[in-house]
């Protein structure tokens, strides 16, 4: 049998970011082109895209291209000369949710492997077998599903499965600029550098998140989802990759976030007990650099969700 | 030479059995409706399958279809019995569903190969080469995503021979439809699965970091924040959907009223028709504005179909007064010799009351209530009672269906 090791994810901003969170631990780094990825961490040329997977592949590291925007009619000439470029470049593999690719990268004969992420929309495992046949190799699940719907779909299906497993999620997109439109119905002006968040109204404790990009208005979670602590299930799921969402993040958190979690997967591999006797230390640690206003969740892995 | 046009469907919503008549009569082509599982709707009227029979009878003898929305986004769990829920559909005589889940269109392909499956606005179908890629796959309708332009969608036909559904009316997300999951994080309610609980719509404070934590932009500004969009209109620019190929003119609302339905579905009718009879010497009437604005529930918008929406496109502060119009009553019989109508009461009406009467092919006439009947033939001042059956002298014919509204 082959010995199960899952891939620690991360994402980065920048060839320096890449560069830290290998060396803490990552074992895979998403990277993108801000025209064709969608809440990347940071803006990749392809110069850089180079340098980082050729960085990445010397130390026996991946790295993943996100094209995950919903493309519209103006991205698709554009998209297939990327990916004409993506293809000298031998990256790992590419992270899309628009069904378009199936199309783009069969025309192109890529023959790249697919990492399958509609955000959304991965619920179930009948759909992402639906996907598989039409040619995923890999899936990225929702964040909304319970952990033991997740462990379900693994043993569901014949491909690996990729979990978010640290770090805020997307709640909302829309492609209009709603930062912008109410300053200007305010008549304030709007510098993009300034960051911003939400509160629901009367709710204090409340803080969500909004940027605005070339791909509209982007809402994040009020809390990080934080599963340190609870590693043993998804690693006894063998659940395939355990991704750190890095966006809106500095590096040094970045670097330090990976480095627990390394610690923690391999202590659990090596030695469930000793993990059981750490794991407190580790959440303790992510309590003692978490952001200002950053809560920590476990998100919808173990709540219930109505409707 | 010029090319000839195809005559697109009128698409209506229908919440319930009695609003499927009714957007029927009055013009639809077509009606969605919901089922009791996977729809979205869960607070809509959603048929049984004895109700969804009667509706397909009903919309038979107009040559109308039904279709039936199965657009949650499943979890494991919702996948049971989802075959046998559409070999039901297709044996009630629905004509399409409409899906975004790949596992739902799967279902239904295996167990009824011969219903159409339709893919849903919350797929976010938004280029050509994902248009492409459901042609490839066999299927014969998309519901395009909400933003997209009338540009975009000719482009799209241009590439690929597919029938294409868009919006034309109607309340809107805000978000990407299927990428909004506020309401799941805000009240643990799926969104994805019928749960919305609108949060897009709510108040909200906004801050710049950095900043005080009391020191709300919107504070200051004294304007709350909020993502709320006015819904969507295309009655003044109708042509250019038509022009650029569009299959399927739909209409938002299954959760809307009679009146809405019947009002919305009656002006579109009106413009396709009048459209078609003459493509050269069409002009938009400004009576079938009026009349849209009659039923209206917010301001009205084009939304993505010219430009990207700005602030003017969204819904900030007190919303704009707009007219508020009842239905007030339902003509059940018209007498031509006495020109006493018979009227079900939908909501309070009485003498010295100015009301207006519509019925299909956009028939419209005012009236002032001058004599007023219960059924017994008793004259009676005001028709308080739900339902209650009175009679009123008209001065024009009326027919069963037409329809009693009155400004509030």
């Amino acid at each position: 049998m082959q010995c199960y090791r899952p891939e620690l994810q991360a994402t980065a901003k920048d060839i320096d970011e890449v560069k830290q969170l290998a060396e803490a631990g990552a074992d895979a780094i998403y990277i993108g082109d801000a025209q064709f990825g969608n809440r990347l961490a940071g803006h990749f040329s392809i110069e850089e895209i180079k340098t980082a997977t050729a960085y990445l592949h010397e130390r026996n590291k991946r790295a993943y291209i996100m094209i995950n925007t919903i493309f519209h009619n103006n991205h698709i000439d554009a998209l297939t000369s990327f990916l004409t470029e993506l293809k000298t470049i031998k990256v790992d593999g590419i992270v899309a949710g628009d069904p378009s690719i199936f199309q783009i990268i069969s025309d192109l004969a890529f023959d790249i492997p697919l990492n399958w992420h509609p955000a959304t929309l991965s619920t179930n495992y009948q759909t992402l077998n639906f996907w598989h046949k039409r040619g995923l190799r890999r899936a990225t699940l929702a964040n909304e599903l319970a952990l033991s719907a997740v462990v379900e779909i693994k043993e569901q299906v014949g491909f690996p499965i990729d979990i978010q497993v640290h770090g805020m999620s997307c709640i909302f997109q829309s492609k209009r600029s709603l930062v912008t439109n109410y300053y200007n119905h305010i008549e304030l002006d709007y510098h993009q550098s300034k960051t911003r968040y939400i509160k629901e109204a009367k709710k204090a404790e409340t803080h969500y998140p909004i940027f605005e990009d070339q791909n509209g208005t982007h809402i994040m979670s009020n809390e990080d989802i934080v599963m340190v602590d609870y590693l043993a299930e998804i690693l006894d799921a063998q659940i395939d990759g355990l991704k750190i969402e890095g966006m809106l993040k500095s590096t040094a958190y970045n670097a330090q976030i990976v480095a627990i979690y390394r610690d923690a997967i391999d202590t659990y591999l090596a030695d469930p007990e000793q993990y059981k006797m750490k794991k407190l230390g580790w959440k303790q640690a992510i309590y003692a650099i978490q952001p200002n206003q950053r809560k920590i969740g476990t998100g919808f892995y173990f709540k219930e969700q109505i409707y | 030479m010029e090319q000839q046009l195809k005559k697109p469907e009128l698409l209506a919503p229908a919440g319930n059995l009695e609003k499927l008549k009714f957007a029927i009569h009055y013009g639809a082509d077509a009606v969605y409706i919901g089922g009791q599982q996977f729809g979205l709707r869960s607070k809509a009227g959603n048929f049984t399958f004895e109700e969804m029979k009667e509706g397909v009878d009903f919309a038979n003898q107009y040559g109308a279809k039904v279709y039936v929305a199965t657009n949650i986004i499943a979890h494991n769990e919702n996948l049971v019995g989802a075959q046998a829920y559409f070999k039901k559909l297709y044996e009630v005589g629905i004509s399409a569903v409409i899906a975004a889940d790949p596992a739902l269109i799967q279902a239904c392909r295996q167990a009824a190969p011969d219903l159409e499956v339709h893919i849903s606005t919350q797929a976010s179908i938004a280029n050509w080469k994902t248009v492409e890629f459901w042609k490839n796959e066999g299927i014969p309708r998309v519901v395009l995503a909400r933003e997209v332009s009338v540009q975009e969608i000719k482009e799209m036909k241009e590439k690929v021979d597919i029938e294409i559904e868009a919006f034309v009316h109607g309340a809107m997300c805000i978000s990407y439809s299927g990428r909004c999951v506020l309401s799941n994080h805000m009240t643990a309610r799926d969104a994805n699965r019928g749960g919305c609980a609108q949060s897009c719509r709510w108040k909200y404070d906004l801050f710049e970091d950095g900043i005080d934590d009391d020191a709300a932009i919107s504070e200051q500004a004294d304007e709350d924040y909020t993502m709320s969009a006015q819904d969507l209109s295309m009655v003044e620019h109708l042509p250019d959907l038509i022009e650029a190929g569009v299959d399927s003119l739909k209409i938002e609302g299954r959760m809307k009223s009679i009146h809405y339905v019947a009002t919305v579905v009656n002006v579109y009718r009106k413009i396709i028709d009048s459209y078609f009879d003459s493509p050269d010497q069409f002009e938009l009437n400004p009576e079938w504005v009026d009349e849209i604005w009659k039923a209206a529930q917010r301001s009205l918008s084009t939304a993505f179909y010219y430009n990207e929406p700005t602030h003017r496109d969204q819904l900030y502060g007190k919303p704009e007064r707009i007219p508020k119009f009842d239905f007030a009553g339902l003509v059940l019989d018209y007498d031509e010799q006495t020109q006493i109508a018979t009227i079900q009461q939908r909501n309070n009406f009485g003498v010295g009351d100015e009301v207006e009467f519509f019925g299909p092919n956009f028939y419209h006439f005012k009236q002032t209530i001058t004599e007023l009947w219960n059924e017994k033939g008793e004259p009676i001042d005001r028709a308080k009672h739900a339902m209650m059956i009175t009679k009123i002298k008209v001065d024009q014919p009326l027919n069963y269906y037409d329809m009693m509204r009155k400004q509030k």
